[in-house]
């Protein structure tokens, strides 16, 4: 929250991968950004029987065909993206596990209220039951927030703090800056930071009844921080996190609190304006429209224009800005251009929270 | 580093609404336990539960209006601003850099439930678009933000279930104790809904009538409802502005089984107990009481109670269980717990544990049984443990001014009005 506190631990992301409508893996992801190939498509109305024509699903995911059919006959699709994309970080592309986790292994994922599919199927089964006890009691740790991180502790062994954070659109640089703080305090000497959402049907239903117009995307991207003195063997730095900040908005105005972040962030860094290369904004549809003209407003155009839009991939709600900071590093691996540069990152949730992130890529 | 201390308490439970109520009832032994009225509850055979009666939230609310609110949320945004005046600080946190974190475990289920009902009666097109509004977790946090007028905190949901209170208190520890924020208000919220009722029904963990946790004839949970708030900031901000203290948090510890979804594993929990005693600076003999997890299921109870023993030795701390009087309030749980750990401090006396007979010979600690009693407690630890084997254990030591703290950190200078342990005038000014 404040530069004493991240000069203290210089957190670092060492590797990262995502599962998004891009595909399943890093290398998708890479593809996909540098393509900046929208991922919008018609739903089989028979799978997704919602109020939505079109969405941008992860193509063909399937939890069982992803991770096998043993330990997932009652894994919920959110659940299945989080272990999958872990499991993608954890292991190197022949399936040789190169991170190791245990005891010092944090996670901290960012979500908005679970899998609601699964919160509200388990309770229709009691209002259509023969009885109102008439639940699956095999699907009752789903209905939980917490399920998909104690499935990630469990599939992946991770021992260390296991966080689920709400936060909606600002969930993935609220939980970068938790993990920041698990880091400077010694609870964990890794973190497993990202966020998650799927795509559902009972998901679109509150959408719509929300009033919300965006087209539904789905996802989860993680990194992994460590403190930049203790990064493991075999890894090294892809960017270093100079500082998050994050305010809740007032009468429901953004703008203010996002300045005051940004400026936040500058300062607790020592870094002006206009050194900053890259500003990526992570809300999409109307929202988003005024966080990037903001964005723009503040660092210029050529600084918004050299990452791809943020509709890409749809509005993936609480891991819009996880998904937008492994854009950077999509980038960042492609580009000779950015090596060394600094990035400012935001999110502007529709609950209230504008946060905001300030990465140097690695040179 | 600061060291950092609990000035404001703020709660809404079935058994007392408010510190001194609350107070009152953990003392007295007071049972939240009676019919469940809240969701409809026909053709379960049993249906008890600890609810939250005569709860207006137009009390507590100026800015918001509650039917914007799920319930878990203006219990939350109540417990907050309850909490904030009892710390004297009623109007001057607008511009205070601060954090307001809330643990939950079903966020607004209540109203997830709800419209569950009106999709299988009418269908997904009849759903009511207020309720969808007030379903996303965040709003727990997001809500008290909004209607106490802070302009300068991070506001975020901790979703980590039946911990996430501890897990909400320990993030605002570090946070005020490494400076970051000036203050932290944080804590634990849920509103008993349906959806979990009928899960733990379904797997046999309700218990017909009452909660008697480490009794030979315990028979499970009942499901409740609440939140707890606390106002935390360092000692020497308390002691500069002459607030009263609670209590001291010296630690806490968190970590995850990875072992299974629902069963809790003894040697994890063993070591979330350990984690927070070295993060505090004390040994396990120096802790007078520990208020367990202690859910009153079978396996819980003789899981939590092994491990303690094998961290505390043969002669445990007393070990007493607030669910027996407050039932399982999930997310609030751990916030409850751990405010009745400072509340016990403060007034010195041991909450007892009620509804129980004979104690399990499986559970073989001093659980103080129907009748608190008067203990003057340094040490007290509150646990709380999860689905998703999510374990958080906090450690709060008794404030003596002058003195250094109980884990031997060094004393700050003493403001004399920070020695009284009366409230302050103006820290009444919330109507009751």
């Amino acid at each position: 929250m404040s530069s004493p506190a991240y000069a203290a631990v210089r957190p670092v992301i060492t590797a990262w991968s995502a599962v998004s409508p891009f595909g399943v893996g890093r290398k998708f992801f890479v593809d996909g950004v540098l393509a900046g190939q929208p991922t919008a498509a018609p739903l089989d109305r028979e799978q997704w029987p919602g109020p939505d024509e079109q969405a941008c699903l992860v193509p063909d995911f399937s939890v069982k065909e992803v991770l096998g059919r043993k330990g997932t006959r009652s894994m919920d699709r959110v659940t299945g993206l989080a272990v999958s994309t872990i499991g993608q970080l954890l292991h190197d592309a022949d399936g040789n596990r190169v991170v190791r986790t245990g005891e010092e292994s944090a996670l901290v994922l960012g979500t908005t209220m679970g899998s609601a599919q699964s919160t509200m199927d388990f309770v229709r089964d009691s209002f259509t039951g023969g009885q109102p006890h008439h639940v699956d009691p095999a699907r009752m740790p789903n209905s939980v927030m917490n399920c998909a991180a104690g499935q990630c502790a469990i599939w992946h062994q991770l021992r260390g703090p296991n966080t689920t954070l709400a936060g909606g659109g600002a969930a993935g640089l609220l939980s970068l800056d938790y993990a920041r703080r698990l880091l400077h305090h010694g609870r964990a000497g890794q973190a497993l930071v990202g966020a998650a959402e799927e795509y559902s049907t009972a998901r679109a239903w509150l959408h719509r009844h929300s009033g919300g117009t965006t087209v539904l995307g789905e996802g989860c991207a993680i990194l992994l921080v460590e403190p930049a003195a203790a990064v493991g063997e075999g890894r090294r730095p892809l960017a270093e996190v100079l500082a998050v900040q994050s305010r809740f908005y007032l009468d429901a105005d953004p703008r203010r609190a996002l300045a005051a972040s940004v400026r936040d962030v500058l300062t607790d860094a020592g870094v002006r304006q206009e050194e900053v290369w890259a500003a990526v904004g992570s809300a999409v549809g109307e929202p988003g429209e005024h966080e990037h003209a903001q964005l723009r407003a503040l660092f210029g155009d050529a600084a918004v224009n050299r990452m791809p839009g943020a509709d890409l991939l749809g509005d993936t709600g609480a891991a819009s800005s996880a998904l937008r900071i492994a854009t950077v590093l999509s980038v960042a691996e492609r580009s000779a251009e950015a090596a060394g540069k600094l990035v400012v990152l935001s999110a502007v949730d529709p609950y209230g929270t504008a946060a905001c992130a300030l990465l140097r890529l690695a040179d | 580093m600061n060291r950092v201390v609990l000035t404001g308490i703020g709660v809404v439970s079935s058994i007392g609404i408010g510190a001194e109520e609350f107070a009152a009832g953990l003392r007295a032994g007071r049972s939240g336990a009676r019919p469940i009225s809240v969701f409809d509850t026909t053709g379960f055979e049993h249906a008890n539960g600890c609810e939250v009666v005569g709860f207006d939230p137009s009390r507590w609310l100026r800015d918001l209006d509650p039917s914007t609110m799920g319930k878990a949320s203006q219990f939350s945004v109540a417990a907050a601003r309850m909490a904030v005046a009892d710390a004297g600080l009623a109007g001057q946190l607008t511009d205070k850099r601060g954090l307001v974190t809330v643990g939950t475990t079903d966020g607004e289920s209540f109203d997830l439930d709800r419209l569950v009902e009106t999709e299988v009666e009418d269908g997904p097109e009849a759903m009511d678009g207020a309720g969808a509004r007030r379903v996303p977790a965040p709003l727990l946090s997001l809500s008290i933000a909004r209607e106490l007028r802070l302009g300068n905190v991070s506001a975020y949901t901790i979703a980590t279930a039946c911990s996430a209170g501890n897990y909400a208190i320990g993030d605002g520890f570090d946070a005020v104790r490494s400076g970051e924020v000036d203050f932290a208000l944080c804590g634990g919220a849920d509103a008993m809904c349906r959806k979990t009722f009928a899960g733990f029904y379904r797997l046999g963990t309700i218990a017909p009538e009452f909660c008697q946790p480490f009794d030979v004839d315990r028979k499970g949970i009942l499901t409740g409802e609440g939140a707890g708030m606390l106002v935390l900031e360092s000692l020497d901000s308390a002691v500069r502005r002459g607030a009263r203290i609670y209590a001291e948090v010296l630690g806490y510890g968190l970590n995850c089984d990875a072992y299974h979804q629902v069963a809790p594993n003894q040697s994890s929990i063993e070591r979330c107990m350990r984690l927070a005693l070295d993060d505090a600076g004390v040994k396990p003999h120096e802790v007078d009481l520990i208020s367990a997890h202690g859910t009153g299921t079978k396996a819980n109870d003789i899981t939590e109670t092994r491990a303690i023993r094998q961290v505390y030795g043969d002669r445990p701390p007393r070990t007493i269980s607030v669910k027996s009087m407050l039932g399982h309030t999930m997310g609030a749980a751990s916030a409850l717990g751990t405010i009745a750990c400072a509340l016990a401090i403060t007034h010195g006396f041991v909450p007892p544990t009620i509804n129980h007979r004979v104690t399990d010979p499986e559970c073989e600690i001093d659980c103080v049984p129907n009748e608190s009693v008067a203990a003057d407690l340094r040490v007290v630890q509150n646990n709380g443990m999860a689905f998703a084997g999510n374990n958080a254990s906090v450690i709060l030591g008794k404030y003596t001014p002058g003195e250094p703290a109980v884990n031997g950190l060094a004393p700050v200078a003493v403001n004399p009005a920070a020695a009284d342990p009366r409230p302050a005038d103006n820290r009444s000014e919330v109507k009751r």
